[in-house]
Formats: structure tokens, sequence, C-alpha cells
């Protein structure tokens, strides 16, 4: 056999940033979103724990126009994370066979999603009930 | 009755193949030859290589069989992705310039031909065998399994080894020991058969790593497939076991192969 | 008659290493399922209804009713489980993008994710015991 010379292409530095990866990059910044949330209510609870007039501050700025801005985009990286989250699902879960058929991936995904709906509206639901009757 | 005459008056369509050649004797690196090769509607990419092969230059190096995507050796990068040569077709792709590589990620033995070694290592180190549960003799018949048992690990027992999901592997092309999607198909395969017991053993072979643990479900192995395998589901299944064997190996004692 | 019994040939293959990579999966698991089943919500009633007096009383919101809240057993395990889950659940995340863009050797990466997580967990620990019951 002819001298073998193996070579080795490097892979693209930025092949997070190109099809078909993007979208890739884009969900997990998703979830990255969930901890600057975090990050918020951790900002709330030390101003609690300084007194109500560091909370009060908290307080003022979580009104402000900015602090709405934030929220909205954090809504929407939220949201981006959960309909993510619920495709990645079926993949991470052995084949789910109903009557000798696989359950079709899409169906679980659905399902989760009607779940995590249910889930958030019943939080909502539940704190407008108590504030409702106290 | 009178005679008809057909003429082939029509040029013949053409298109333009960019192929990335290498040969190691004469070639310090890869680079891109050009070759204009007429086209029919029923060709596939496989064909146009076969053409410039047998018209245009005798040398051009590519593996191929079956041409009807079942052996999984045609895989190469069409325009950038990973697919099977026999079934794609260059009327999808005319009248632009088809740009032809070899399968990413891997090393380049020649042209289009990537060395598949580690890749085969990767297979056998996952027991791709019914291990049985117990020693079964012949008399006692063959083992009975209902459609439900089958279609939990059928869709990875059509995987003909093709690669592709390799190449479409971002985490593999950061870590070309990472034991990678197909090798997991194969593992599931076998896991998921009920008249396998040898789950443990192939589960060891993934708690590293260089295991499951490479992957962070880019899932595009998954789309790339072109026999709907789906690898990505063998290898984030495969999470959740081996985070369970994690913490609970400590209260089983096992023996060893 | 002689019977014929199938013996399994098994070639032996070294197990590989272990990772500790379960660990942190698991921890980004449970907070992206709590994420993912109650996120939206906690940020519209943190983020909207709650500062605004939106759909709730506007005292919901005050001092000595939030304290009230943290100060209870059941309130301060919910907010540890948020803030804790949510911080690894990101802190994952930004580690595999960050490796991914190459952004920096392995582990800086890890301190800079999961060792900032662990910390801030241990400050929401104590500060969730600082406030008293």
């Amino acid at each position: 056999m002819s001298e073998r010379r193996p070579f080795h292409r490097q892979q693209a530095r930025r092949w997070w940033a190109h099809k078909p990866y993007l979208a890739y990059t884009v969900r997990e910044l998703s979830g990255v979103a969930v901890a600057l949330y975090g990050a918020i209510l951790l900002a709330g609870l030390i101003c609690l724990w300084r007194g109500p007039e560091a909370y009060a501050d908290f307080q003022r700025i979580l009104r402000s126009d900015g602090a709405f801005a934030v929220h909205l985009v954090l809504l929407a990286a939220v949201l981006w994370h959960v309909v993510t989250w619920f495709q990645i699902l079926p993949k991470t879960m052995p084949k789910l066979i109903l009557g000798g058929r696989q359950v079709p991936q899409r169906q679980v995904t659905a399902i989760a999603l009607l779940v995590a709906m249910v889930c958030s509206a019943a939080l909502l639901v539940v704190v407008v009930a108590i504030g409702a009757m106290s | 009755m009178s005679d008809t005459t057909v003429s082939s008056n029509v040029p013949a369509k053409t298109v333009q193949l960019r192929v990335l050649r290498y040969r190691p004797a004469s070639d310090r690196e890869p680079a891109f030859v050009n070759y204009r090769v007429a086209y029919s509607d029923d060709m596939s990419v496989l064909q146009a290589l076969q053409s410039i092969k047998d018209t245009q230059d005798g040398s051009l190096s590519f593996r191929w069989s079956c041409r009807m995507a079942v052996c999984g050796s045609c895989g190469m990068m069409i325009n950038g992705e990973p697919k099977l040569a026999c079934n794609t077709f260059v009327r999808d792709l005319a009248p632009n310039t088809v740009i032809i590589e070899p399968l990413q990620n891997f090393p380049i033995e020649r042209d289009l031909v990537v060395t598949v070694g580690d890749f085969v290592k990767k297979i056998e180190s996952i027991y791709p065998y019914i291990i049985p549960k117990a020693p079964k003799p012949i008399e006692d018949g063959a083992y009975l399994q209902t459609p439900a048992q089958m279609a939990s690990y059928e869709s990875f027992s059509d995987c003909i080894n093709c690669m592709l999901c390799y190449a479409a592997c971002p985490q593999f092309g950061v870590n070309p020991d990472f034991i990678g999607p197909g090798a997991m198909a194969m593992l599931q395969r076998y896991n998921g058969d009920s008249r396998d017991g040898g789950r443990q053993f192939r589960l060891d072979q993934i708690h590293g790593e260089d295991g499951v643990w490479s992957c962070t479900a880019v899932g595009i192995c998954s789309e790339v497939c072109p026999k709907q395998v789906d690898p990505a589901n063998a290898v984030n299944q495969n999470k959740t076991n081996s985070a369970l064997d994690f913490f609970l190996h400590y209260l089983q004692p096992r023996s060893q192969p | 008659m002689r019977t014929t019994v199938l013996r399994p040939t098994v070639l032996h293959h070294p197990a590989p290493k272990r990772s500790i990579a379960p660990v942190f999966w698991l921890l980004f698991g449970a907070g992206g399922m709590l994420s993912a089943l109650f996120g939206p919500a906690l940020i519209i009633l943190t983020g909207f209804m709650l500062p605004h007096g939106w759909g709730v009383p506007a005292s919901f919101s005050d001092f000595p009713h939030v304290l009230a809240f943290v100060h209870h057993p059941i309130g301060k395990l919910l907010v540890l489980a948020v803030i804790a889950l949510f911080f690894w659940h990101g802190a994952e995340r930004l580690f595999l993008t960050l490796k991914d863009m190459r952004a920096g050797p392995l582990l800086v990466l890890r301190l800079l994710t999961y060792g900032v997580a662990a910390l801030l967990t241990l400050v929401t620990i104590a500060l969730l015991l600082a406030i008293g019951f």
C-alpha cells in the first residue's frame, strides 16, 4: 500500500454560530436566562434581608420601565426554554410503546407542553385566589 | 407509414462538481478540483462521481457499494451537509455548483475516503451481539418476542453504520474519543432487546467523559440519519441510565464479564 | 442425545473511568423541569403582577407580607428550590456553551459556572437562615 498520511481538518472555531448549530446555541442560552431570573430573585432576597428601606428600593426598581423590559425579554427567553425543553424530553426517555406501536415524540412534547401550561396557569390562579380571599 | 427521426439537438445539461481532492503521496494538503458533468434528471451524486472517474479522472477515490442507501458506504459532505451520495440527486442541486467533501470530523485517507478504524473499535467495545440471560439450548425452541417488545428497539437496528451522525456531531468533532451516536444506537439496539441479558456490561462502557457525557443533546445526528434511527434518543436515554447507575451502583455488587 | 448449550462469548473490555457529570446533569434536569413547568408563571408574578398590583392586592408584595412568606419553613424551601435549581440549570448550560465556544481552560469555566452556582446556593441558604423564622 502506498504511504498513508491521514489529513486532519480543523473543526471550525465558530461552528456553534453557523447553521445548523445556531439553533442549538440559542436554545442553550435560553437556559442561561433561567439563571438570570434566579439572580433577580436572589437580589430581592438580599434586599429583604437588609431591611424595609433596601426592600423598598428593590420594589421601586422592579416597577421601573427598565425592569419591565428586562422581564419581557426574560419571559420570552424562558418561554423558548419551555418549548425546546419539551422537544428534548422524549429523547431522554426510552421509546413509549402503546398498543404495539411507538408513541410519536411530537405527541409526548405536545402533552408535556399542555402539562406545563396547566402548571403555570394553576400557580397564577392559586396566587390570585389567595389574594382575593385575604 | 412515415419515418420518425429522433434528433438530439438539445445540449446536455451540465453541472459543476467541486470536489475536495487529496492524494497523500503527492499532495501536502487537500485542494478543490472542479469537474463539469453532464447529468440527467435521475442521476445521483454518486453516479456523477462515477462518471468523473470513468471519463475524466480515474484517480478519483470514493467508497460505494449498494447504490440504494442500505450499505452505508457512500457518506460524504454535499454542499456542507452529511449525506449519502447515492441518495442525493443532482437535479435537486443543479444548476448551482455542487461542493463535495469527505465526511466531516474524520481524518482523510484519500480524496473522499475517510478513516473508519476508530468507529469500528467503538462498535466492538459495546458488545454488539445478544448476550443471553441464561444458556438456552436449541431444544428449548426460539425466543418469543411480541411486536411491542420489538418496537422498543427496532429503529436502532436499522442503522447502516454510514457515520453521517458522526459528521453532524460537533462534540465528536471536538473529541474524537467520544463514543458517538452510531455506537450508542448499536448499544441501545441490544440493551432494548428483550432477549438480551448484557445491559450492565454495555452500560459500564459509557459512564465516562468519552461515553454519553460528551453529548450535549445538539440533536443534529438524528436529523441527518438516512434511516430514522434516532441516535440522539439512544444517547440521551442512556444519560438517565448512567445517572441512576452513578448513585445506585454502590448498592449492587456486580461481577465483571 | 447430546444437548447443545449456547455459551455467551464475551470479550472483556476494561470499563472507562466514571465521570461525575451525572451530579451536575441531575441538578440541571431538576432546574430545567422546574423552570419549564413554573418559570413563565413565576416571571409573570414577580416581574409584572406583584410589582404593579395587577390581579393581586397591592399589599401582597410589601415588606411584611414577603417577610412572612420567607419566615415560613415551606416558604424558605420554595425560595431555595427555585433560586438554587435555576442557578444550577443555568450553570450547566453556560458551562457547556462556553466549552463549545472554547472560551477558556475547562477548570476556569467550571469555577465560573458551577463554582458560582455553588457559592450562590450557600449564600441563599445563609440569607434564608439569617432572615429567621
